[in-house]
């Protein structure tokens, strides 16, 4: 289960020491397809949580949300309409909704082992 | 082995993750700019970096301002304020030059007189130069000197066998100088448009001498009382006696 974070924590660690920047007019981009990845991780963890987890599903979730929501701000700029704010919308309210489901499966699992532990 | 599997690729994921969000921090963070003003933009920057370089400047001179005014409040011990003390009686006492706005009257015989044959006036009398002198302290006048004699508080002008002495300084010929300084060019003013209508020039005229008034000027000299002031009759209070 730690490996991921670590993986999350080397990642940081490349990306501060390469001293990669991109252009500020990409930022945004960059900045929706964090979101895109973020939600993507989070509802793995949250399917490897829920045993329903696929991990074809996952990556290529990781890749399409990723591309999709690029393409959407993309697509957003070229006809003067702020769209990536519906890819900050969908993902960010994915996002809450998986933490939200983590937490619960998580707590769920605590107080079974608690009522375990008090059984024995 | 499907976990397992499905491990690695979570970790690579989160890897990418991690590497996006480092960059995405430092773009935000820190972007590359290039410098793309124009001169007019150069010059509004150029505009507020000297506005606080004058700014700096005003603060380092408030600064060193500040700096001699410390320097000269330790420097002005109790040894300096006596010193201050001292110099200003002095000045006071007329034991130094003084330098100021003032007038210089000049007395000169009536050199018209010769014609209808009277005696040449050689000699002033001391009542009509006291009386002068008395006019000038009327009309505010500091510092006082006939004939290069400065006249302080114990002055005595007097007839010794027919001459005319200041302080022993015999006046023997004319046309002599009197000075007199006040405290600024208006008294100067004052001094001069009062000593014009005075009735000294008629009674120094009665004497067949004749007073020339000079325009008040900024830097009239009257030199320092040259001999010692002799006091007889002054002691010093002593401490917590009566005064």
């Amino acid at each position: 289960m730690w490996l991921p974070f670590v993986g999350l924590i080397v990642g940081i660690i490349l990306g501060l020491l390469t001293e990669i920047r991109i252009p500020v007019e990409y930022s945004n981009y960059l900045s929706i397809a964090v979101l895109a990845a973020f939600d993507t991780l989070f509802g793995g963890i949250r399917a490897y949580l829920q045993n329903i987890y696929d991990e074809k599903v996952f990556v290529s979730g990781f890749f399409f949300n990723i591309i999709l929501a690029a393409s959407l701000a993309f697509l957003g700029v070229h006809l003067g309409v702020d769209l990536y704010l519906a890819a900050v919308f969908a993902f960010g309210v994915r996002l809450f909704q998986n933490i939200a489901v983590i937490r619960r499966i998580l707590l769920t699992k605590w107080s079974t082992t608690k009522e375990k532990l008090e059984k024995s | 082995m499907d976990k397992k599997k499905g491990k690695i690729s979570f970790t690579f994921i989160a890897t990418v993750i991690g590497f996006m969000i480092a960059v995405q921090f430092q773009t935000v963070k820190k972007p590359v700019e290039r410098d793309t003003r124009d001169i007019w933009q150069l010059r509004e920057a150029l505009l507020t970096e000297k506005e606080l370089q004058s700014n700096l400047l005003t603060e380092m001179r408030l600064n060193e301002e500040k700096l001699a005014a410390y320097e000269s409040k330790r420097k002005q011990s109790k040894e300096q304020a006596l010193r201050d003390t001292l110099e200003e009686l002095k000045s006071e006492a007329g034991l130094k030059e003084m330098t100021g706005p003032g007038i210089i009257i000049t007395i000169e015989p009536v050199l018209e007189g010769i014609k209808v044959g009277e005696p040449i006036s050689n000699v002033v009398s001391p009542e009509l130069l006291q009386r002068l002198l008395n006019e000038l302290n009327m009309y505010e006048a500091k510092y006082i000197s006939i004939d290069g004699q400065r006249v302080v508080n114990t002055t005595v002008i007097r007839d010794i066998n027919g001459e005319t002495k200041i302080d022993g300084h015999a006046i023997k010929k004319l046309p002599l100088e009197v000075k007199a300084v006040v405290d600024d060019q208006n008294k100067a003013e004052t001094l001069y448009n009062r000593m014009k209508v005075s009735k000294a020039g008629d009674e120094f005229f009665i004497e067949n001498l004749r007073l020339l008034i000079s325009k008040p000027t900024s830097n009239i000299i009257v030199p320092a009382f040259e001999q010692p002031i002799r006091v007889h009759y002054l002691e010093p209070v002593k401490e917590g006696g009566v005064s």
